[in-house]
C-alpha cells in the first residue's frame, strides 16, 4: 500500500515537474535570448588604451621635432648674426678705405693743379730768362721733373749757365702743394691750445688736491704714527729753468682734516692745534734756492730748498723745505719733500697721556703734491 | 712706596715693552706718500669695432695734450658716428669744445673724420687712444 502510494506520488511529482517546465518555457521563451559570442579573453587590447598610446607617441615625436627645430633655428640665428657682424666689419673697412682714397684723391688733385700752374708759368719764365741774359734757365725744369712730371721742353742748344741776373721764377709755382688742414686739431680732432709744457718759462701752477697729500710722522712712547690729509690747496709761480728768480705762492692744508687712524688721537690733535681758531696750516713761499746741479732741463727735474714762512696754530716762523720737483707723464709738476720741525716752536702743546705715553716734540713734516700749470698762461 | 705700588711698577716695567711691541707702527711709507693711480696694469689689447659704443669719459691724459686738456668725453654709435667734448684750458679759462663726426676702425687704428689713424686699445670698460701728441685713457660710462 505504502509502496503504491509512493509510486503514485512519484509519478505525480514527475508530471508536475514536466508541466512546470513546459509552463516556464512558454512564459520565458520570448524574454530570454541566447547569444553565442566568442571568448572575452580573445578580444585583444583595450582600444582606448591603444589610442592613448598612439597620442602619447605622437606627442613625443612632436616634442622631439620641436627640439630639433629649435636647435636648427638657433644655429640659423647664430650664423646670420655672425654673417651680419662680418659684413659690418667689411662695411667699416670699406668706409675707411673710401675715406683714405678720398683723401689721397684730394691731395693728388691739389698736386696736379700745382703742377699745371707750374707748367703754365714755365714758358714765360724761360722766355723772360733768355731775353734777359741769353742763358738757359735750368732751375724750373729740374723742379718740375723732381715732382714726377716730365715737362715738354724745347730742346735748347748747350750753353754755359751764367749767373742769373733775372728774378727767380715765382716761388708759388715751384712749391709742392700743401695738403689741406684736416678737420679738428692736434689731438683726436680737438683743437688744443698751448700744447707744449714750458719748463723754461715763468708760469702759474695750481695744486691738484685729489692728487696731493701733506702730512707728518711722529714718534710716541707706544708707537710711531702719521697724520695725513688731502685737503690741501694753493698755487705758486715759478720758472724751473731760472730757479734763482723769485718764486712765490702759498699752500694751505685744513688742519682739522689731518687723520692719524685713531679717532681719539685725532680729536686730541685738533685740540692741540686749536683748529677752531686756526683752521689752516699755511706755508707762504718766498724763494727757491737750487742745490748744486739741482736743475736738469733735459730731464725736467729740480732739486733745492723752498724757503718761506710756516704758520701753525696761528704762529708764523721762517721755514725751509728741501724738495724735489719733476714733471709726470700727465704734465703735472710733482713736488716731494720732507723736513723736521718742533711743535713747541709753534706753541703746540706736546701730547702726553697720563705722563707715561708721550709724543716727541719733533715731527717730520712732508709734502707729496701735484700741481698743474695754467695752460697758456706763461708770464 | 708700599709693597703694592712697587708690585705695580714692576708689572709695568715687565709688560710695558711687550705691550708697546704689540701696537704696530702706523707710519705712511715714504714711497706711499704720493697719490697713485696705476692704469698700466690694465690688460690693453688692440681695439675692435665692438669697443666703440656708448659713453666714454677720460680718466688719464698724457703727453703735451695734457697741458691744456682737462677732460674728454666721447659717445660712439655703432652706425659709425660719434660726438665728443673736450674741456680745455687756455689763459686760465676753461671751455668746452664739441665735435660731431664719423669714426671707422681698421688695422691701423681708429680714424676720426678721415684723419690720421689713432692707435686704439681696449681693456675691460676702458679705451686707450694714443697719438704723437699724447694719449688718453677713457672709462666707459652710462647715459642717464
Amino acid at each position: 500500500m505504502t509502496a503504491k502510494l509512493l509510486q503514485t506520488l512519484g509519478v505525480v511529482f514527475v508530471l508536475s515537474l514536466v508541466g512546470a517546465s513546459i509552463f516556464g518555457f512558454m512564459v520565458l521563451k520570448d524574454r530570454v535570448r541566447v547569444v553565442f559570442a566568442a571568448d572575452a579573453t580573445a578580444t585583444g587590447p583595450d582600444p582606448t588604451a591603444l589610442l592613448r598610446d598612439d597620442v602619447q607617441t605622437v606627442a613625443r615625436e612632436v616634442a622631439a621635432l620641436q627640439q630639433a627645430l629649435a636647435a636648427n633655428f638657433e644655429q640659423l640665428a647664430t650664423a646670420l648674426e655672425e654673417r651680419a657682424n662680418a659684413r659690418h666689419v667689411d662695411v667699416l673697412l670699406l668706409q675707411q678705405s673710401l675715406a683714405t682714397s678720398s683723401t689721397k684723391l684730394a691731395a693728388l688733385a691739389q698736386q696736379s693743379e700745382g703742377l699745371r700752374l707750374q707748367l703754365a708759368a714755365l714758358p714765360s719764365t724761360i722766355v723772360a730768362a733768355m731775353a734777359s741774359n741769353g742763358s738757359v734757365p735750368v732751375q724750373a725744369p729740374l723742379t718740375v721733373a723732381a715732382a714726377g712730371v716730365v715737362p715738354k721742353v724745347t730742346k735748347q742748344p748747350p750753353a754755359v749757365v751764367a749767373e742769373p741776373s733775372a728774378p727767380e721764377p715765382p716761388v708759388t709755382t715751384a712749391t709742392p702743394p700743401v695738403p689741406a688742414p684736416k678737420k679738428g686739431g692736434s689731438f683726436l680732432s680737438f683743437q688744443v691750445p698751448g700744447v707744449a709744457f714750458r719748463f723754461d718759462a715763468l708760469q702759474d701752477y695750481t695744486i691738484v688736491p685729489e692728487l696731493s697729500r701733506v702730512g707728518f710722522d711722529a714718534k710716541s712712547t707706544l708707537h710711531d704714527f702719521s697724520g695725513v690729509t688731502s685737503q690741501v690747496r694753493g698755487s705758486f709761480r715759478a720758472d724751473f729753468d731760472d730757479p734763482a728768480g723769485a718764486w712765490s705762492g702759498e699752500v694751505a692744508a685744513v688742519a682739522a682734516s689731518l687723520l692719524t687712524g685713531v679717532d681719539g688721537r685725532d680729536e686730541a690733535m685738533r685740540e692741540h692745534l686749536a683748529t677752531k681758531d686756526h683752521a689752516d696750516l699755511r706755508f707762504v713761499l718766498e724763494r727757491f734756492t737750487p742745490s748744486a746741479n739741482g736743475v736738469d732741463v733735459e730731464k725736467q727735474t729740480v732739486k733745492g730748498d723752498l724757503a718761506g714762512t710756516m704758520t701753525i696754530r696761528g704762529q708764523s716762523k721762517p721755514f725751509t723745505l728741501p724738495v724735489a720737483l719733476e714733471v709726470d707723464p700727465q704734465k703735472r709738476v710733482v713736488i716731494t719733500g720732507q723736513t723736521k720741525l718742533k711743535l713747541s716752536d709753534y706753541g703746540v702743546p706736546v701730547p702726553s697721556q697720563l705722563g707715561m705715553i708721550n709724543m716727541q716734540d719733533e715731527v717730520a713734516v712732508w709734502v707729496a703734491l701735484r700741481a698743474r700749470v695754467q695752460a697758456g698762461a706763461s708770464k | 712706596m708700599n709693597a703694592r705700588g712697587a708690585r705695580a711698577v714692576l708689572w709695568v716695567a715687565l709688560l710695558g715693552p711687550n705691550l708697546c711691541s704689540c701696537i704696530a707702527s702706523n707710519v705712511v711709507a715714504e714711497d706711499q706718500r704720493l697719490v697713485a693711480r696705476d692704469l698700466t696694469a690694465l690688460p690693453f689689447v688692440p681695439a675692435d669695432a665692438s669697443a666703440f659704443t656708448g659713453l666714454y669719459e677720460s680718466i688719464d691724459i698724457r703727453g703735451d695734450a695734457a697741458v691744456a686738456l682737462r677732460k674728454i668725453y666721447y659717445v660712439f654709435d655703432t652706425a659709425g658716428s660719434y660726438t665728443g667734448a673736450a674741456l680745455a684750458e687756455s689763459d686760465g679759462q676753461l671751455s668746452f669744445q664739441t665735435l660731431n663726426g664719423n669714426w671707422t676702425i681698421g688695422p691701423e687704428g681708429l680714424v676720426l673724420d678721415g684723419g690720421a689713424a689713432v692707435q686704439a686699445e681696449m681693456a675691460a670698460q676702458h679705451l686707450r687712444l694714443s697719438t704723437p701728441a699724447g694719449s688718453v685713457v677713457l672709462k666707459a660710462g652710462s647715459l642717464q
